[in-house]
């Protein structure tokens, strides 16, 4: 991967990253790089070790070992809540939405990390639907609405890292597209983020770079200006 | 306690406080024809229905501390009574002692509620209690249960109402744990008190000395025996069980303990008992200062007489 | 004047009020059970010994350093809840996320090491604490006396009671503790310290139940085993409860000492067990409890 684009900041860096749940092995010896202000996916199927690559990132999985650089700094000897504190927000796989907690709480339960987040305003004239609605249970609202809650709760915490688990699962195409909308705003406020995706057709337009990880390892890497060349490659790996 | 017996050749046993292992521990006693001074223990059917020829009850038990607070109070005129029993084989032969009691003297029983054993918090009998408009509230129960249901009672403003409380087993130490502010005018029989009388002061001086606590009735009641049981030993000796009762029977006992005291044949040691009231926080000079002597009340008077006795050892059954 | 099943009306209601002061303690103990099983999902056996030190704490705390009433109400409770906090830090965070039985038995055995060495100490016949003297007296209601003590346990464990649920229902740290309840990973992801949040939530349950102790001291005995017969109990009521209901812990509480203490009316040879009754019909009907969410 090209090092030599000038003032190009490493945002994230993780090399030879494994993982474990128990007794059982799931990453094996990750390596990626990813710089400030780029949208990154993680592709693969089912099962391939893309939602713990994340977790792995957060400090959320059994044992890990390898090196995960965020800023430049190691962070694996980092405690989990101070992971956050590097300007790391995390939208977990299902959402995370609270049951106990109504949309409002939701939305201001992440602590404030960086200065420069969305105000509750600025959230609430993004997402109107959560305006209307921000003193229901959290989990009484629609999917698609849960969804945007996942996202703008830690757009409310400033961080300048979103890692992104799935947020287009199950939703109407208007609400992709939404959301799609939002990325592309965000990307151009300088914010870096890391989408894993199952939905490829959402993420191709979007991302600056793919990764394919398959059986905890990446496999392919695939720049945007790529994609057209190596879209049979890529095709074969994602069993399209 | 087989084992010291039977194993170790232990001749006298001494302290025994639960009645109920008292009772089992007499028996032993006899078998092995071995001496046992019985001092902690309350039930007044350790020297009646339970006697032995191998032990001595000596301090007190149940019908005179019945006897002496319930005749007392009725005769001063708390007429109708109300009794708080605590739900259990002892609590329910004090209610039956005291009932006996208050009617032999012309008083009434209105009403009586048993509580559970042990019972933290008494607001809800007490009030019930108070409800009943008796002249006199009897705790028919013991230890812990007595403390609580007397400071609630003050809580409550039971005396202040024109209510008697009437503590059936009270010991020092309850009314010491009490205090005064809480206990004053409460009645209640003991066989000894530590400052009435200059021998008995002098001995509670010294036990105060040792362990900084002034002792109970239990306390001297255990001393004295132990001291009549090596005098015996040195009279005759010998250490034989019954040659030593024998002339504990025959020696009349005056000590520290006792006046008048002598043994009889079911093995109860009378002696003369005192129907005493706690001291008011004015009266009272000091921690340990917590009893005036109202009455003396006999030893012939006190205890269970023989005639009613069902003990087997009294000749004339 | 009017009876009710041969009661009459005026005792009954004394009854009611005495019901009401007792289901006061309940609800201070399960309240404090309820706040740490949410968010340790741990069964707290120390609680009754955390009770019990807060009590006697007073007790001590009045003899050796003449520590007033209303400084021991406040100092007690935080005194034992920095001793739940180390409890928590040394001990409890070792088996977090083990069998329940670990931490079951591990609470159980501080719960007895305080009491034996408090019982070596003081012994178990109990300890005296005057009343303050500003509580002394009453005032007379018409059908009972109330002594102004009891009438401030019931407005101090309200005032408790209902400071805990706000604190909970309503404010940020609340939220965060509800949060720890349902997902306490992703909260640790958004960056909150959840170690610290559960030390602290450890001492703040212990320090309730110091609180209902304070409380205790003048009207109870004081004894080193005081806790372990009022913790049975209580537990009774967060079965019936269902745990992790904040406020149906508070209204059980309360619920349960008005039918002890009618049963202490009615028929009081049954008023210790009246409440495990109720809870085996609960458990019958209701396995979740009257306020638990239905499984
Ligand atoms: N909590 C867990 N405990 C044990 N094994 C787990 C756990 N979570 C995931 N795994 C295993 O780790 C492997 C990778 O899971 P991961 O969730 O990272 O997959 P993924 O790439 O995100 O796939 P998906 O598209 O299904 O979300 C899977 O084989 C899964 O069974
Ligand atoms: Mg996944």
């Amino acid at each position: 991967m090209s090092q030599n684009a000038g003032k190009e900041y490493e945002q994230l860096r993780i090399s030879g990253l494994h993982a474990f749940y128990g007794e059982s092995h799931v990453l094996h010896g990750i390596e990626l790089i990813v710089n400030r202000g780029e949208l990154v996916t993680l592709l693969g199927r089912n099962g391939a070790g893309r939602s713990t690559t994340l977790k792995a990132i957060m400090n959320m999985v059994g044992r890990r070992t390898g090196s995960i650089m965020i800023n430049g700094e190691e962070t694996m000897s980092c405690a989990p809540h101070n992971i956050a504190r590097l300007g790391v927000g995390y939208c977990p796989e299902h959402r995370g939405i609270f049951a106990s907690l109504s949309v409002q709480e939701n939305l201001t339960l992440p602590p404030v990390v960086r200065s420069g987040g969305m105000s509750l305003e600025e959230i609430y004239s993004m997402f109107p639907n959560l305006y209307e609605r921000r003193f229901s249970q959290g989990t009484k609202l629609s999917g698609g609405e849960q969804q945007m809650l996942a996202l703008a709760r830690i757009l409310r915490t400033g961080a300048n890292m979103l890692l992104l688990d799935e947020i287009t699962e199950g939703l109407a195409p208007v609400i992709v597209e939404k959301l799609g909308e939002v990325l592309l705003a965000l990307k151009k406020k300088g914010l870096t983020i890391i989408l894993v995706e199952q939905n490829f057709h959402f993420a191709a337009p979007l991302a600056d770079r793919h990764y394919v990880v398959e059986h905890g390892q990446i496999v392919e890497e695939v720049s945007a200006s790529e994609l057209h060349a190596k879209q049979s490659v890529l095709d074969g790996y994602l069993g399209v | 306690m087989r084992r010291w017996v039977e194993n170790d050749n232990v001749d006298m046993v001494a302290g025994l406080v639960a009645s109920s292992v008292t009772i089992a521990t007499t028996k032993v006693l006899e078998e092995n024809n071995k001496l046992g001074l019985v001092n902690g223990s309350a039930a007044s059917s350790i020297t009646n229905e339970h006697c032995t020829p191998n032990h001595i009850h000596y301090a007190y038990d149940t019908y005179p501390l019945a006897n002496g607070t319930a005749g007392a109070i009725v005769k001063e005129g708390g007429k109708t009574w109300y009794i708080l029993t605590a739900d259990y084989a002892f609590g329910h032969s004090m209610e039956k002692d005291v009932t006996a009691v208050v009617e032999k003297n012309g008083g009434e029983v209105i009403g009586s509620i048993r509580h559970p054993f042990p019972t933290p918090d008494f607001s809800s009998f007490i009030l019930q209690a108070q409800a009943s408009g008796a002249d006199v509230i009897a705790l028919a129960n013991a230890g812990a249960d007595t403390t609580n249901a007397i400071t609630t009672a003050a809580e409550f403003g039971v005396t202040q109402a024109g209510q008697t409380i009437a503590g059936l087993v009270v010991f020092l130490t309850d009314v010491h744990a009490l205090g005064t502010e809480v206990a004053q005018g409460l009645q209640l029989t003991t066989g000894w008190y530590w400052d009435m009388n200059d021998e008995a002061r002098a001995w509670s001086d010294r036990f105060m000395e040792e362990t900084g606590a002034r002792p109970t009735m239990v306390h001297a009641g255990i001393y004295s025996s132990t001291i009549q049981y090596l005098n015996a030993i040195e009279k005759t000796g010998s250490d034989d069980s019954q040659i030593v009762r024998k002339q504990m029977m025959d020696t009349p006992i005056n000590d520290m303990f006792a006046t008048n005291g002598r043994i009889r044949e079911d093995g109860r040691m009378v002696h003369d008992m005192y129907l005493a009231e706690v001291k008011t926080p004015e009266e009272s000079s000091g921690e340990w200062d917590l009893y005036k002597i109202v009455r003396t009340i006999p030893a012939d008077e006190a205890f269970r007489p023989l005639a009613d006795s069902s003990c087997k050892l009294v000749s004339s059954k | 004047m009017s009876m009710i099943f041969g009661v009459p009306m005026a005792v009954l209601y004394g009854q009611l009020l005495i019901g009401v002061i007792n289901g006061a303690f309940y609800a201070l103990l399960s309240l404090g059970l309820a706040v740490i099983f949410g968010l340790l999902k741990i069964i707290n056996f120390a609680h009754g010994a955390m009770y019990m030190l807060g009590a006697m704490g007073t007790v001590i705390l009045f003899d050796t350093l003449g520590v007033n009433y209303w400084v021991a109400l406040f100092l007690a409770p935080v005194l034992v809840g920095t001793v739940g906090v180390l409890i928590e830090y040394f001990l409890l965070r070792r088996i977090a996320g083990q069998d329940h039985i670990y931490s079951l038995l591990l609470t159980f055995g501080v719960a007895l090491i305080m009491q034996g060495i408090l019982t070596n100490i003081y012994g178990v016949s109990g300890l005296r604490y005057s009343m303050p003297d500003v509580f002394k007296g009453g005032v007379n209601l018409g059908f009972m006396f109330l002594p102004f003590y009891r009438a401030w346990v019931i407005v101090a464990a309200l005032i408790v009671c209902f400071g805990t649920w706000f604190m909970i229902e309503k404010t940020k740290l609340g939220a965060y503790l509800r949060a720890g309840t349902e997902d306490s990973q992703l909260m640790q992801g958004f960056g909150i310290n959840v170690p610290l949040l559960v030390s602290l939530t450890y001492g703040f349950g212990v320090m309730l139940a110091a609180f209902a102790g304070v409380l205790a001291a003048p009207i109870y005995s004081v004894t080193p085993v005081m806790g372990s017969h009022i913790l049975i109990v209580v537990f009774a009521v967060v079965v019936i409860g269902g745990l992790g209901s904040i406020g149906g812990a508070i209204i059980t509480g309360i619920l349960m000492g008005v039918v002890e203490g009618l049963t202490k009316t009615f028929y009081p040879p049954a008023s210790s067990a009246v409440i495990f009754l109720v809870m085996v019909v609960v458990l019958m009907v209701r396995p979740s409890g009257l306020f638990g969410k239905e499984a």
